[in-house]
């Protein structure tokens, strides 16, 4: 009997045109993704590389989940939907050829969906080149089979196989088609959680297990892979995924072995019986009809409402009420709960519950969930009289149209209300279970009603017009998701975010505990009030095409809506339509008028053009700063700052200078330069682009070698209006901060180049190896690394605000005094000097202060003002900063030099931006970073000390230490802070405290490195990349140090120090160098290493196979290692091209149980850790121990770069 | 008060013409209105209930308070005195059988709650469902949400009921006290029952109208009607073989087997050799209309 089923179901799915909608819309989604070039991060890897192919493929295989639900759950469903079961199963048919046949024949289809899927790679990968959508044509590589039949038998085959069977099963035995949708959602949701959970390093394997679809396993094995290996290699079927994979295969196998042999046709066929009802006898004393009461009815528009919130009631129950609802809605507060609980984290430290945390949780799963309960119950809703047939009673009783809808809608806002209370209940639950009870209702409240509910509702309202103009249930849901798919997408392929053209758009906020809502509010608010007017208008438009009656066709609908359009509503119309121009009229001249808007494309033409047409100017000498006075007065309350400067500038050059060259950005925060004067005359102007803010100066007099002129610059920058999107930032109510670059820059900035190769490709520009020029190079050699405008300068001046605030420059504290400004209005003015000098690099801060002060007394008496200026709110990891303040400054002071200055702030901005930056004297820090952290688990890093001892070390290795701007001298700032904040953090917690860290920085390390765009570059030359100047170069650094030894380093350190530090000429100072003093101090057995990991591009193999241990009595061990080594070499581009001969220096440990230190932090307790030199090779290693060994390995805290760190440790087997 | 259908004509989107120019006028009392499936009954019903919309016609109503209504046009005004039992219908799954009766008495603007209790307790003893008054719709068999479809069409004393097919899953008790029920409704209303059960019509009606192919193709009192037809009506039994000879020769208007044979009526002005002659019922009638239109009928 099978053959025929088999065939017979494949026919038949075959003719169905469902089959090929499924396939199209798979089709559809890798296409566009591959042509679109939407795929690996990196520039250099291939879109159809090998990698990218089996990440689609995964992925697809989750979106193939759906399709599965619909092409495997109704086989046997379709016999009970079409009542063709009473029958069927008549025939001479078997159980097992039955249900072969059905789940074969439907097997085979839904294989054959995916496969037109991934032929949408080969397609676009074919179509790529031809249209260049993804602007890159070399980015297609070869199309190879294995590419594609790899993953197509390790993903599509076995995932395909787990939810078919899956789906098939629960149809086949519950009998209930809703059971798919349950099950995929529930698989869905299983899957989700996997990425909730990995969130957490230590649950990275259980991760890499759980999840059926295996993306996390894939991800896993693959992730360190560089460009190269990404385009060429198939992920290996070993560890994790093989395991993944047999289990789910495994599980998948259960469930359909299950199927076939427990499927019964009787108890399929068994009638469902509800409970039994009891039916009433006749009645005695029934009334008669005519005993009834006779009531004059009453048919008011105040009956109406009463009618309608009745109506919108019953509406609401019958939601609620539905267990599939009950179920969606635990699966949202699930992950409300974990999103919330887990939070932000930042390297791994969980931030504080704040309500604003709370809130945004909101924002992670919790919304996938918003969207499904938005799209189904508004179709519910809206199709339910239809649906379950009481139409007919209730189009025909004496109620206006618009109460049945108005109750709809109604019922509509109370889902919208009861997702709101989610937010608060999860979020107050949060707090409280953490124990943190600053709970801002007032906040909540503002939020959720005016931002969160706004947003869902309007999703209600394009919902409820969609499914009303389309009047059919299913057809309804698909049109919205495509409708809410083309607003999602479009913006995405298209690079296009011009929010007044995006319906239902313009809804960012960030809430900062500083500042509130912000600036954002005003974007917002018009945003939205645009949006409901056109929501508004599509509800009028629902509204007279309400189908009410019988007959559902165009004509009847248009003659009923002709009927409706009575006079009040076509002036609601009218209104609606007003007010939607009024303020789309608005927010244009907001964004497109006071502002500007320029698509993503737009703004790398711009920087294209700006290259063309001054990069010529790039060499051009120019003076530098050598004085610097600032008044500079903030207006909060106005978004406005006005900042004027006079400036001493010298010609350092060899050549006359003739003109002087003014760039002053173009960017939304406008800036006007209101007066520029040189030795007290207006220079005439030669080149005047406001388009791109390029100016250049005819000078009054040329300037030669050596001469100094007055130069007097005064700027106003302002926000106005709003603008279409990014982060307006520098001046805000409360939490301003931005700073000397108001004031307009000297000569063409190379560093806003594009620097993509593709993006240079297409804007035909020659393709940029290197951003800074060779460490050789006199015109790099000439400059600071930050800035070419100034070396060295003397700086002072005045900075003032409004009155509840406080306003910070750089430098010590003078004077303050209360005065009027210029408006009239009373202004706070701070008087700021910096003594001795520094480089031209100035913060100016203006907020409402709360503030800690306190002393750091050196060895040699030397006293330094500490200060930390923060949000009122935030004051519970102060002492942290504090703490980490006094022992860097005792650690730098000692080991590098002195301090130059008489204070030392951190202080604390808005969290628009996630960073801290040190400034002379001064730490400006994010409000996300550190003032929020929950630190009370100790085993959590303590960042907030760690950053604080990196921002400060800056104040050494960036300020006084001023690199030039050449190839590999960011290390010197980067590198060496990272190192110093390391030994700082080190000697807080203990060597053994530190494996967790450099776990970190090397996870990050491989990390950077497979999604690097051009290539790597070493630690000497390296220019942009940030994985190499903190990740590699903090690894680096802490294995030189454990290697030759902490002294040795900082006494190397110190000599640099004392050769570089304050540097008045040029040329400054560079990596080789810097390097020079490393080598210097490294003896000859380590300096294979050094050379290795400094001046190649090097990583390790290191890992243990085996260990065991025989106790030999007196508590003594003997325990045999079996370790293997080897040194790799990588090309530029990420190819392995020679293996190291020389032998590897690495630790050789046995650990025993974990400990805690005295802070309660988990530390490794090594009975033994000791360096060997190893050949590359196994080896056989024997020791002996006095403790019970637990542990074993090699490079057990990962101080060098292992490229697998988790091979290091095995566990001690012991006879 | 009566309700005066004239010329009225309606084709659907798929060129079915289901109602083609008809005129009928029906005055108070129980209208019954006979017809064969997809004779154009519920469209005729649904126009009247104001869910439809007609190509061309009118349908009015008058003397509903001294006024004339446009039953086409005021719609609205229309409701207020109407009371729908639809063919097909269905409830709220998840709401009790009084809310939901307690919330349409509410919309046929039943304000006072004290008086809407009352009606709504004693409809729902009328239609034998105030026991299960507390279950969810949901639970409820077909007979059950049958009853309850014919409580909500009595709430608000309406003075147009129409009932479209009501005693279609109705056992036969249930049946008859369904027709108890509405023979209570006061004199002074207008019922329209439509079916396709003659004896509904014969047991309930004094008025009626037969409907077949979208046309009205009889009207008057059911035993005017059957009068009509007396020494018409001719009957034979005959094997099953023989039928089809029987139907080239003589107008058969309906088969019924009996007793393993096959029992004929035939109309004709004169008798017929080898027939009976019967007394012709509401039967009869219905099929001798019918059959002027289309085939003959199987019972």
């Amino acid at each position: 009997m099978f053959p025929e089923i088999f065939t017979f179901e494949l026919a038949y799915r075959l003719k169905r045109p469902a089959t090929y909608l499924y396939a199209l819309i798979l089709f559809l989604f890798t296409f566009l993704f591959v042509i679109y070039g939407n795929g690996p991060a990196s520039e250099k890897t291939n879109i159809n590389s090998p990698y990218a192919i089996s990440q689609f493929v995964v992925v697809m295989t989750i979106i193939g989940m759906l399709v599965a639900s619909a092409v495997m759950g109704v086989p046997v469903y379709r016999d009970i939907e079409h009542n063709t079961k009473n029958y069927f199963f008549t025939f001479p048919i078997t159980e097992k050829g039955y249900v072969l046949g059905r789940y074969l024949g439907s097997f085979v289809v839904l294989l054959g969906i995916m496969a037109v899927g991934m032929l949408g790679i080969v397609i676009g990968s074919l179509l790529g080149p031809i249209f260049n959508l993804a602007d890159n044509t070399e980015r297609f590589g070869p199309l190879r089979f294995r590419d594609y039949a790899y993953p197509f038998l390790l993903f599509v085959v076995p995932n395909m196989f787990l939810v078919g069977s899956i789906f098939f099963a629960l149809v086949a035995f519950s009998r209930q088609v809703f059971a798919t949708y349950a099950g995929s959602i529930l698989l869905f949701i299983a899957y989700l959680l996997g990425s909730t959970l990995s969130q957490d390093i230590e649950n990275k394997q259980l991760v890499n297990l759980m999840d059926p679809f295996g993306t996390y396993a894939y991800d896993a094995a693959t992730k360190y892979w560089s460009p190269v290996e990404q385009n060429v290699l198939l992920a290996p079927l070993e560890g994790d995924l093989l395991t993944n994979r047999l289990i789910w295969f495994g599980v998948a196998l259960l469930v359909f072995l299950v199927t076939l042999f427990r499927f019964d046709f009787s108890r399929f066929l068994a009638v469902k019986l509800g409970k039994a009802q009891k039916d009433d006898v006749v009645g005695k004393g029934v009334p008669s009809l005519a005993s009834l009461p006779v009531t004059t009815p009453v048919f008011r528009s105040g009956t109406y409402v009463r009618q309608m919130f009745r109506q919108a009631r019953i509406e609401f129950a019958n939601i609620v009420r539905d267990p599939y609802f009950i179920a969606i809605l635990l699966g949202a507060i699930l992950f409300l709960f974990l999103d919330g609980w887990f939070g932000v984290e930042t390297y791994g430290t969980p931030s504080l519950p704040t309500t604003y945390a709370m809130l945004e949780a909101r924002n992670g799963t919790f919304f996938f969930f918003v969207l499904i309960v938005i799209i189904f119950y508004t179709g519910e809703v809206v199709h339910r009289d239809k649906v379950v047939h009481y139409d007919t009673i209730a189009d025909a009783l004496p109620v206006p149209d618009w109460m049945n809808y108005g109750a709809k809608l109604l019922s509509m806002i109370y889902i919208c209300l009861l997702l709101c209370g989610l937010i608060l209940v999860s979020g107050v639950l949060n707090q409280t279970v953490k124990g943190y009870f600053n709970y801002e209702f007032s906040l909540y409240f503002r939020d959720l009603l005016g931002i969160a509910f706004t947003q869902y509702f309007q999703l209600v309202m394009l919902a409820f017009f969609v499914h009303t103009m389309v009047n059919q249930k299913f057809v309804g849901h698909i049109v919205t998701l495509a409708v809410y798919i083309v607003i999602w997408a479009v913006p995405q392929f298209a690079d296009f975010n011009y929010k007044l053209a995006i319906p239902f758009s313009g809804g960012g906020v960030q809430i900062s505990d500083m500042n509130g809502f912000g600036h954002y509010l005003a974007s917002i608010a018009s945003f939205r009030l645009y949006w409901y007017a056109f929501g508004g208008i599509l509800l009028v438009l629902a509204l007279w095409f309400w189908n009410r009656g019988a007959d559902t066709s165009f004509k009847a609908r248009w003659q009923l809506a002709r009927q409706r359009m009575g006079r009040g509503s076509i002036a609601l119309f009218a209104v609606l339509l007003l007010a939607f121009v009024s303020m789309g009229a608005w927010i244009y001249t907001n964004v497109s008028v006071k502002n500007r808007y320029y698509t993503i494309d737009e703004q790398r033409e711009q920087q294209a053009s700006v290259e063309k047409k001054y990069h010529k100017y790039a060499n051009v000498l120019q003076p530098k700063i050598t004085s610097a006075k600032v008044n500079v007065d903030v207006y909060p309350d106005e978004f406005k700052a006005v900042a004027t400067g006079a400036f001493l500038i010298v010609n350092k050059g060899d050549q006359p200078i003739d003109s002087l060259h003014l760039t002053i950005p173009t960017d939304n925060f406008h800036r006007k330069l209101t007066r520029f004067l040189v030795d007290g005359k207006a220079p005439s102007l030669l080149v005047n682009d406001t388009e791109q803010g390029y100016y250049i100066y005819r000078l009054p007099k040329r300037m030669n070698p050596g001469d100094t002129a007055h130069l007097d610059m005064d700027v106003m920058g302002e926000y106005l209006g709003f603008p279409n999107g990014g982060d307006s930032r520098d001046v805000v109510a409360n939490g301003t901060f931005f700073n000397v670059g108001i004031f307009p820059a000297f000569g063409y900035n190379q560093d806003a180049e594009l620097s993509s190769d593709k993006y240079r490709k297409k804007y035909n520009l020659p393709i940029k190896e290197w951003t800074a020029p060779a460490q050789n190079d006199p015109r790099g050699l000439r400059d600071f690394l930050f800035t070419d405008d100034a070396d060295w300068v003397t700086f002072e001046g005045t900075i003032s605000t409004s009155p509840d605030q406080t306003a910070i420059m750089p430098g010590e504290l003078l004077k303050t005094w209360t005065k009027a400004g210029p408006d009239g209005k009373p202004r706070k003015y701070f008087q700021y000097k910096l003594p001795g000098f520094s480089d031209y690099f100035f913060s100016m801060c203006s907020a409402k202060y709360g503030v800690k002060r306190d002393k750091w007394t050196g060895a040699d008496g030397q006293t330094v003002a500490l200060e930390i200026y923060h949000h009122p709110g935030h004051d519970k990891n102060l002492d942290r900063f504090m703490a980490s303040m006094k022992a860097s400054l005792t650690y730098y002071t000692k080991n590098f030099a002195p301090y130059p200055y008489p204070v030392l702030r951190v202080l604390e901005f808005p969290r628009y931006a996630s960073f801290a930056q040190s400034f002379p004297t001064t730490v400006p820090y994010s409000e996300e970073f550190g003032w929020v952290g929950d630190f009370h688990d100790p085993n959590k890093t303590d960042y907030a000390y760690y950053v604080t001892a990196h921002e400060v070390a800056h104040q050494w290795w960036g300020h006084q230490i001023m690199p030039s701007r050449t190839r590999g001298a960011n290390q010197i700032s980067e590198t060496m802070a990272e190192y110093s904040a390391l030994m700082v953090l080190k000697q807080r917690y203990g060597a053994d405290a530190m494996p967790k860290f450099l776990k970190y920085s090397l996870d990050s390390y491989l990390r950077g490195r497979a999604n690097e765009d051009k290539f790597e570059a070493n630690m000497l030359d390296n220019d942009t990349r940030a994985y190499v100047w903190y990740r590699k170069g903090s690894m680096l650094m802490y294995a030189l140090q454990d290697y030759i030894g902490e002294d040795r380093v900082n006494k190397a350190m110190n000599d640099y120090m004392k050769a570089a530090r304050f540097r008045q000429k040029a040329p400054f100072t560079t990596s080789l160098e810097w390097y020079g003093f490393l080598k210097a101090a490294t003896p000859d057995s380590l300096k294979p290493w050094l050379t290795d990991n400094f001046e190649k591009l090097t990583l390790y193999d290191n890992r243990i196979t085996k260990a065991e241990a025989k106790s030999i009595g007196n508590g003594q061990y003997r325990v045999t290692l079996h370790v293997k080594t080897a040194t790799e070499y990588y090309d530029k581009a990420g190819k392995e091209i020679s293996k190291g001969k020389g032998p590897v220096i690495a630790d050789i440990a046995v650990l025993t149980d974990d400990g805690k230190n005295k802070d309660g932090l988990t530390t490794k307790v090594p009975l033994l850790l000791q360096k060997r030199s190893l050949s590359p090779g196994e080896h056989v290693i024997e020791v002996t121990v006095k403790g019970k060994p637990v542990k074993a390995g090699i490079d057990p805290y990962n101080k060098l770069i292992d490229r697998v760190s988790d091979d290091n440790l095995v566990k001690v087997d012991m006879p | 008060m009566q309700l005066k259908i004239e010329n009225l004509t309606k084709t659907y989107s798929n060129g079915v013409r289901a109602l083609k120019g008809v005129n009928l006028t029906i005055s108070q009392g129980m209208f019954g209105l006979l017809g064969p499936n997809g004779a154009g009954k519920s469209s005729l019903m649904r126009t009247i209930a104001t869910l439809q919309e007609a190509d061309s016609g009118s349908v009015r109503l008058t003397g509903i308070g001294g006024e004339d209504l446009n039953v086409l046009t005021q719609k609205d005004a229309v409701r207020r005195v109407l009371g729908y039992l639809p063919q097909e219908f269905g409830v709220y799954p998840r709401v009790t059988a009084e809310t939901m009766l307690d919330h349409i008495a509410t919309l046929k603007g039943v304000a006072d709650s004290r008086q809407r209790k009352a009606i709504v307790e004693g409809l729902l003893q009328k239609v034998n469902l105030y026991q299960v008054r507390k279950k969810n719709l949901g639970t409820f068999s077909g007979g059950m949400k049958q009853r309850f479809g014919i409580a909500q069409a009595l709430i608000g004393n309406p003075q147009l009921i129409i009932v479209d097919e009501p005693t279609a899953g109705l056992d036969p008790a249930e049946r008859n006290r369904f027709h108890n029920l509405l023979s209570e409704i006061g004199e002074n209303t207008i019922v329209i029952l439509s079916t396709h059960i003659v004896e509904d019509v014969t047991n309930l009606c004094s008025d009626m109208a037969i409907i077949c192919l979208g046309e009205v193709v009889a009207a008057g009192n059911p035993n005017d009607l059957v009068s009509d037809l007396k020494g018409k009506i001719w009957q034979i039994s005959v094997e099953k073989s023989e039928i089809e000879t029987y139907r080239q020769q003589h107008r058969i208007i309906s088969t019924q087997l009996k007793g393993g044979k096959t029992r004929l009526h035939a109309y004709s002005d004169l008798p017929l050799s080898g027939f009976d002659p019967v007394t012709p019922d509401l039967e009869d009638v219905y099929f001798a209309k019918i059959t002027e239109k289309m085939e003959g009928v199987t019972v």
